[in-house]
This record gives structure tokens, sequence and C-alpha cells, in this order.
């Protein structure tokens, strides 16, 4: 492969009947193999000669960096005051997001959801009251959060049916060649469930109602459930089934719902038509599988009536239908509201990571410069 | 009986000149620390007069030393002698050829050879060699031949050849180069780790059994200073590289782990996993392997000690492997929990959900790729055009590819092949996003920048300065170079010699240097001495033991053929 001049790609092959004068096999005279010499250059130039290009000859034009003081040092420099900079803005930022965070679990025995955790007591609702000192500037994000909940354990996360969530009723009775969603693919008696799956039985099925106490009285803030997930997936990831006759339920013909479910998917929202099926919000915020085991999803938004500037400071009361059981698994739940920037949720460890960084840029280029200083002044020193 | 009464008709003579360059080419590679060995068919007379015009053997040497006896045991006299004139009298504890008393001299050889100052020069003749060559007389002979500068085999037949060069590789751990012209020296060639043919006059046997051919001797320089040691360079840079970006990108998952119960959840997405290797960090690095040039090939030539790097394996051992393996590990750490950090409580800007698993992959695939891409911008000395073309490149097509993904045609397609639908757009849309694949690349490369530097600034390697110099030599333009012309001394011998000693068909006859045909003689039908000048280098290196040392790549032996060994008068050169 490698190239330079003189390598002979092919053999000359010499024939022995040019070199007549060699069969002699004695001494010959110097003159004979000097013309052969000449011989040999001449008809090598064309022929065996490597191709001279800046390319094979490993002569291409090129630019040739190396890590100078001149560089590096300013450099690192730049990028930590540019990294500081962000720090503080990220911090600063998330300093001014305001979030109210509260565990419902009920795990103690004096919260308020402690009856709801013993097993017996079915469609229990318990009542959180908190207060705001402030307004809580709008828009306002309702989160629900769970600890200590692997939705990103593997065999959780492929117990799915693609097929089905893209309405494809031929699999609703019949299972694709890859889904994986067994144990929850049929119930006791052998009915297909749709949508099959872990991930969809586990929905997250607690419901909340907030409350501002007024003088006394119960003054209900409204929640809007539209659009709280991803815009591909409601419109291009989940198709609901063609309804057959015009109805939805017709659809699922057949089927049944999950086992934990408390109605089917065609009935998940009884007050809006638009919401059921695969395409209801709540589905497919819980389908978008958390990455880490402690998460909160989107549940609603405050954004309506009285409310739209935030909310006010004051008293307020959570109703919650306390229906999902997370104490088996020692996990915990809890609700947050927020309000939201061009960053995101409050999240103070990018602040500090980019003040960090940039920190240590700024003190390594010193460090830096004052080993360059010192290698460059003993070195003249020597000199 | 008497020679009156004839009446002299004429003389004829043969000119056999060297070929141009030689001298500097010795001399050169010797100053590479690559000692050279000269295994020649002819005469004693001839063989020094070589050695002269060749600069190798020099008049002010200490001694030459010249081994010509008939039996062992006057070899053995002259060997000895020879050792202790060079080590002086009494110090005679490496005589014996006791296994432990060996790993004391090869571990302390290279510095003991160093401390030999003054210069000695060993030739021996063929019918001395077959007695030296013996089991209990090669280690004294690898003894002197070590200690000495320079090492002149006359009247070597083929076999012996083979011999000589097969007794290093055993003795030394050091790579052996073998290069000759003639179909007499194909034993040898086969025999070293690297065979260089020499294509000419002599025919091609020697060219067909070799693993690199050209046309001139001299060539030999630039393949060793150039293209071998670049060679070396760019197969320890791809390695070290290779190991590093493997590991940064496989032991996420092995952080991943203990968040996500250990269930072997893949952080990123299956079509990465499959086109990471392939597509999007493979050409670089590549382009890497293929053009890299630590310096310039001028600057090669001129700093022939730039190639000791390669003879002690200091670019790619243990140590180095444990280095870019380590750096994999901090890399893959980094990778994981910044953006762990970020999106533990992370949403978008609109409030809507963005710590889910999908996003997660996205952005630490994307920081993965860029990060990779930075550090092989940041290996990579000489930037051509393909470089460029393929780092960036290889960014593109990493976006070009992700958004494809994850677009809605490709998805209404294959549902359930592209799951991952709709993330790149709802995720690379968020300045926090982009805020983390910032933070983690900076994170990851900085320190090397800072190390590399400090590096460089305080230890300095050879090649550092060099580079500098070269930089220097750029920016000031180029200008007349004043070249270093090896100095020829002047010699008072003559460039013609005169023989008449008795010929040497007693020793064909008496069969000392027939052994039993091993596979890599057994093309020769008769080992006579055919004439030639073949010259054997011993690059010592300390540490590699086997043949594949990342000097030669391209072994090509070409299958045994029946070579003829014509036995021509030619000496063209």
């Amino acid at each position: 492969m490698y190239n330079f001049p003189g390598f002979i790609k092919q053999a000359p092959i010499i024939r022995k009947t040019d070199r007549a004068d060699i069969c002699l096999k004695v001494h010959t005279v110097s003159l004979s193999f000097l013309s052969e010499d000449i011989r040999m250059k001449n008809e090598g130039k064309s022929a065996q000669r490597p191709d001279n290009t800046a390319f094979t000859q490993q002569r291409l034009p090129a630019w040739q960096p190396i890590l100078s003081a001149g560089i590096v040092i300013p450099g690192f420099l730049i990028i930590g005051l540019a990294f500081i900079g962000i720090g503080i803005g990220l911090f600063l930022t998330s300093q001014t997001i305001q979030v109210q965070e509260m565990d419902y679990t009920g795990v103690e025995k004096d919260s308020p959801c402690f009856r709801c955790t013993i097993p017996s007591n079915l469609n229990c609702t318990c009542e959180v009251t908190f207060s705001l000192s402030t307004l809580f500037t709008g828009p306002v994000f309702f989160y629900y959060g769970l600890s200590n909940y692997y939705q990103n354990f593997r065999r959780y996360g492929v117990s799915k049916d693609y097929n089905q969530l893209t309405g494809d009723t031929r699999y609703f009775k019949s299972r694709s060649p890859e889904e994986d969603c067994s144990p929850y693919s049929y119930d006791s008696n052998n009915n297909p469930i749709v949508p099959c799956g872990a991930i969809a039985n586990s929905i997250f099925n607690d419901t909340f109602e907030l409350y501002q106490i007024i003088n006394g009285t119960k003054k209900q803030v409204p929640l809007d459930g539209r659009g709280i997930s991803w815009w591909t997936d409601y419109n291009i990831k989940y198709r609901n089934p063609s309804p057959v006759n015009g109805s939805l339920a017709k659809a699922f013909d057949g089927t049944v719902k999950p086992i934990n479910w408390p109605r089917p998917a065609y009935e998940l929202d009884l007050t809006d038509p638009n919401n059921n099926g695969f395409l209801n919000q709540d589905f497919l915020v819980w389908m978008r599988r958390a990455a880490l085991p402690q998460f909160r999803k989107l549940y609603r938004r405050i954004t309506d009536g009285d409310y739209a500037a935030g909310l006010p400071a004051g008293n307020y009361s959570l109703t919650v239908h306390y229906n999902y059981p997370v104490l088996s698994f020692d996990g915990r739940k809890k609700v947050v509201f927020s309000n939201v920037s061009w960053m995101g949720g409050k999240n103070n460890f990018l602040g500090l990571a980019y003040l960090v960084v940039g920190s240590l840029c700024v003190v390594m280029s010193v460090v830096m410069l004052v080993v360059y200083a010192k290698f460059k002044f003993s070195d003249d020193d020597d000199a | 009986m008497s020679l009156i009464f004839l009446k002299l008709l004429g003389a004829t003579a043969i000119e056999d000149k060297l070929q141009e360059g030689v001298p500097e080419t010795i001399a050169c590679l010797t100053l590479a620390n690559i000692k050279i060995w000269v295994l020649t068919g002819d005469k004693l007379e001839t063989a020094m007069n070589i050695g002269y015009s060749c600069n190798m053997l020099r008049d002010d040497m200490n001694e030459v030393f010249i081994i010509s006896g008939h039996t062992m045991v006057e070899v053995r006299q002259e060997l000895r002698m020879a050792k202790e004139r060079i080590m002086g009298p009494g110090k005679d504890k490496f005589s014996s050829g006791l296994d432990m008393e060996k790993t004391e001299l090869y571990s302390s050889d290279s510095v003991f050879e160093e401390t030999i100052i003054a210069e000695y020069a060993l030739i021996i003749n063929g019918h001395s060699l077959a007695h030296a060559l013996e089991a209990d007389l090669e280690q004294i002979l690898v003894d002197v031949a070590c200690l000495c500068k320079t090492v002149i085999c006359c009247r070597v037949t083929p076999l012996q050849k083979a011999l000589v060069v097969e007794l290093i590789k055993r003795h030394k751990r050091a790579v052996t180069l073998a290069i000759g012209d003639g179909a007499n020296d194909v034993s040898m060639i086969k025999t070293a780790h690297i065979g260089v043919g020499i294509s000419g006059q002599e025919g091609m046997q020697a060219v067909l059994a070799s693993d690199y051919s050209f046309a001139q001797f001299r060539y030999l320089q630039r393949l060793l200073l150039v293209h071998g040691r670049w060679s070396y360079h760019r197969m320890c840079n791809f390695l070290c590289y290779f190991f590093y970006k493997n590991f940064a990108f496989t032991l996420v998952h092995f952080w991943y782990g203990f968040l996500c119960g250990f269930s072997a959840q893949t952080v990123y997405d299956q079509w990465f996993i499959t086109l990471f290797n392939i597509v999007y960090t493979s050409l670089p690095v590549l382009a890497m392997g293929l053009f890299d040039q630590d310096v310039n090939e001028q600057y090669s030539l001129r700093y022939p000690n730039l190639y000791r790097p390669g003879q002690l394996n200091q670019l790619f051992n243990k140590r180095k492997f444990f280095t870019c393996t380590l750096q994999g590990v901090c890399t893959s750490f980094i990778l994981f929990f910044i953006p762990y950090g970020a999106f533990m409580s992370a949403v978008r800007d609109d409030g809507a959900h963005i710590s889910d698993q999908q996003a997660f992959a996205v952005t630490i695939a994307t920081s993965l790729v860029i990060v990779v891409s930075a550090q092989i911008g940041l290996d990579t000395n000489y930037w051509t055009a393909v470089n460029h073309f393929f780092i960036w490149g290889s960014l593109a097509v990493y976006f070009a590819i992700l958004f494809a993904m994850h677009s809605d045609g490709i998805f209404t397609i294959f549902p359930n092949q592209f799951p991952f639908i709709g993330t790149a757009r709802n995720s690379l849309n968020q300045k926090i996003v982009w805020l983390v694949i910032l933070l983690t690349t900076v994170v990851c490369i900085m320190p090397m920048v800072a190390v590399r530097f400090i590096k460089a600034d305080l230890y300095p390697t050879h090649t550092d300065k060099v580079r500098l110099l070269q930089q220097a030599s750029r920016r000031q333009g180029p200008q007349e170079q004043n070249f270093r012309r090896v100095r020829r001394t002047s010699s008072r011998r003559s460039a013609y010699a005169f023989a008449h000693q008795q010929g040497y068909g007693e020793l064909i006859t008496s069969g000392k240097n027939m052994k039993v045909p091993t596979a890599s003689t057994s093309t020769y039908p008769l080992s006579s001495p055919a004439r030639g000048n073949s010259v054997v280098k011993n690059s010592v290196v300390s540490g590699t033991t086997d043949a594949a040392e990342t000097n030669s790549t391209g072994f090509r032996r070409e299958s045994d053929q029946n070579q003829e060994v014509t036995v021509e008068d030619l000496e063209a050169r």
C-alpha cells in the first residue's frame, strides 16, 4: 500500500533472450548492463512508476494544528467565562420558578391519606390542604410524581403492542408476531385485552380536584387536560381504530379492558368524546415511559378563568381520589405545582454544574498560564 | 610452475559499484538506533572494502576483529579474545550460557551497550561462522556481535544468512529486517520479520519472496523512517481511539443499570446502537488511520531518532491501553450522569414531559456522537480535505439519520421498527437539551485538552519538539535548507582490492554448510556462496517478541516458487 518512488507494483519480467550476452556466463563488460539499465529505466518510467498524485503519495495539503498556548489558554478562559455566564443565567431563572410539592402517599399515620392506604378501603378520597404565600404565577402546571417506580424496566418497556396502538384492528384479537404483552395479553377467561401489555395496564388512575378556600367556601379551580401529551403522540404515533357504525366502542368488540382499568378504553373520558380510545391524553402521557425511577408527569394545566394569571395566595384544598397502590413496592406519590420558563422546570443542578465547570475552566486556564510561563522562562534561562 | 615465456595479452576487471546513497542511508539508519549487519558472499577483502566505502568501517575505529579460525577451538578462542578486548580483562561474567544470566544480560544489554564508547567492528567469514553458529558458541557470538558497532560476515552461504537472522530473532527481542537483491538472499528475507527485496539486475526472486520491494537501497530510509514510523503512529492512535470510543459508548449502560433495576434496558435507540460503529464514527477514524502524519516526511528523515518511540513500544503499551480505557470509562460516567442530573426534574418549556426514555436516549446519543467526534478531531494531527469531509460529514449524517428515523413518514411505513417517532423534534428543540449536550461535551473534552497541553509543555517528547520546529519553519516560509551531509571520512584505503587467497572449495565439499533442509531452505538445490551484497538490519526493540510489530503492515509472503539459482556474475546494483 505504501507508494513511494521505486515501489514496483508488478514484477517486470526480464526476458532472458534480451540479455543474450549473459548466456555466456563469463565476465561481461560493464557496458552491456549499463545499456540494460538505461533500457529498463526508459521502460520503467511509463509502466512501473506508481501514481504520482498528491493523494497516493501522501502529499495532500493539510492543516496541521498544534495545541499551542495561544489557543488553549484563551480558549479555556473564554469557555470558563461563558459557562459562568450561562450558569448564572440558569441558576437565576431556576430560582424564579415556583414549585409546590406535596407527598400524599399516606405513609405516616397522621397524614390525610393514611386511611386510603388500607387495601380494603376502595374508592377512597382524601383531602390535602396547602397554602400559598404569594401569587403562583401562571400558567401553572399540575404534575403527579412517582418515586421508586421503574418505568424504565426493560421487560416492562417492551410489554406493549405497537400495531394495536396504531389502530390496526387485525391485531385486536390476534397477536402481532413481535408483541410481548404477556401476561397482560389475555385475561383469565382467555379474552384478548386491548390495549395489551404492562404499561397500559399500570396506568395511573388517581384523579384530583383542586379547590381554593375563600372565606370557608370551596371554589373549584378549573383544570385543563387538553394537549398535555406530545403533538406527535396524539396525531401520529397513536391512532384509534376506525369507528364501526359510527361508534368507537363497537370497534373494540370481542376484547376486554386491561385488568386494572376501571373502564374500557373507549370510555376513558366520559365528558369529552374526543379524549377516548388510545388518544386519551392521560393514556398518552402515561405511555411515554419515564427514563428514571423518580419522575413526574403532566396531569393538568391551570390556565382558565380566574386563574389565568396564576394561583393567588391563599389556602387550597386538593381532593384526591386515591386508587393507585404504591406502598407494596415502597413507592411514593406526590403532586407538584410548578410554572415553567425557557429552560423548563426548576432545575438547580444544571445551573450549578455550569457554574462549577466554568470556574474550573477559569482556574485551569490560570494554572496553565502559570505552567507555561514558568516553563518558558525556565527554558529561556537554560538556553 | 613457470610464468616465463608468456606474453601478457591483456587484463579484465569488473567494476562493482555500490548504489548511490548507500552510505548516507546506512548512516541515517544507524542514527535511528538500527543496527546494521552485512552478510555477503564476497571474499574478506571485498567485504572490508565495501565496509569502508559505505562508512561502516572507519579508520578511526578502535579495533576491527577478524574471526577466521578453521576449527571450533580456534573460533572460540578468537571470539573470547575479542570479547575480552572489548570489555576489558576480568569482566567475563557474560561468558557462560546459563539462562539466568542470559535474562540479566538482556534486561540491561541496551544500557550496557551504550556504555561502550569505543567503536569496534567484527568481521567473520563463512567457515568460522559455521562453527560459531553451533549451539555452544552462538551465545558468545551474539554477545560479541552486539557489542560491536559493525558486523560484517563474508563468504556467507544463503543458509547461513538465514541462520544468522534466526540467531538474532531467538536471542534478542528485536525486530529484524533483511534486505537483499539476489536469489541467494531469499532464505534470509523469508526468515526475517520484515523482508525487503531490491528489484534490479539480479532478477525477481528476492522481490517475489519479500514483503516490500523497491529498486534502490536508499529507499529503505524512507520505508523505515517515513512510512514505517507513520504507520506505527497511525496504528497506535487508531487503537487507542477505538478502545476509548467503544468504552464510552458501552459503559453508559453499566451506569444506567443501577437506575433501571439492572434489567438491561438500553439507553440508546436500537438503530443508534447498530449505526454507531458503522456509520457515525467509522469514517473519521479511518481517515486518521490513512492520512495522519505527526511529522512531515522531510523532518522524519532529518531527525532519525524520531524512530525511537516505535522501537521502545511507547505509543501503545499496557499503560497506554489502561489510560485510554480509563478515559472511556470516565467519559461514559460523565455522559450518563450529567443528563441524569439534568433530567431528574426536567420538563419542556411548554410544561410537557421531557424526562422520558426516548428523549433521554436522544440526548445521550447526541452528546456521545459529538464527544467522540471532538476527540477524533483532537487526535488528528494532519487535517486533509478528506478528514474534514469525514468528520463534519459524519456529524451531519448523524443528524440527518436521526431526524429521518424519527420522522412521520418512516413511522407510517414501519410502525414497529421506528418507535422513536417525534422524539428528535420534540427534544432537540428544547434549549435545556442543548445546554446539557454542551456541558457534557465540554466536561469530557476539556480535561483531555488540558492534560495534553500541560504534558507537551512540561515533558515534551522528541516528536513534540520537532512538530514545533516544523510549525515554526512553515511560518517562516521556505528557506534554503542545509541538509546534513554525512561526513565521509577519507580513507587511506583504495577502492580496489586484490585477493589471492585459496578458494573455499574445501568448505563446500566438507558439507559443513549443509544441514538437514528445513522448509524455508528447501527450495535451494545447492548452497554455494553465490554473489550478492546482502545487508541484515537489526533494530533493537525491547518488549514485543511477536513478528506482528506495528511497523510492518501488509505481510505478503509469496508462495515458495521454484527458484533457479542462476550464478550470474553481474553485480549491478
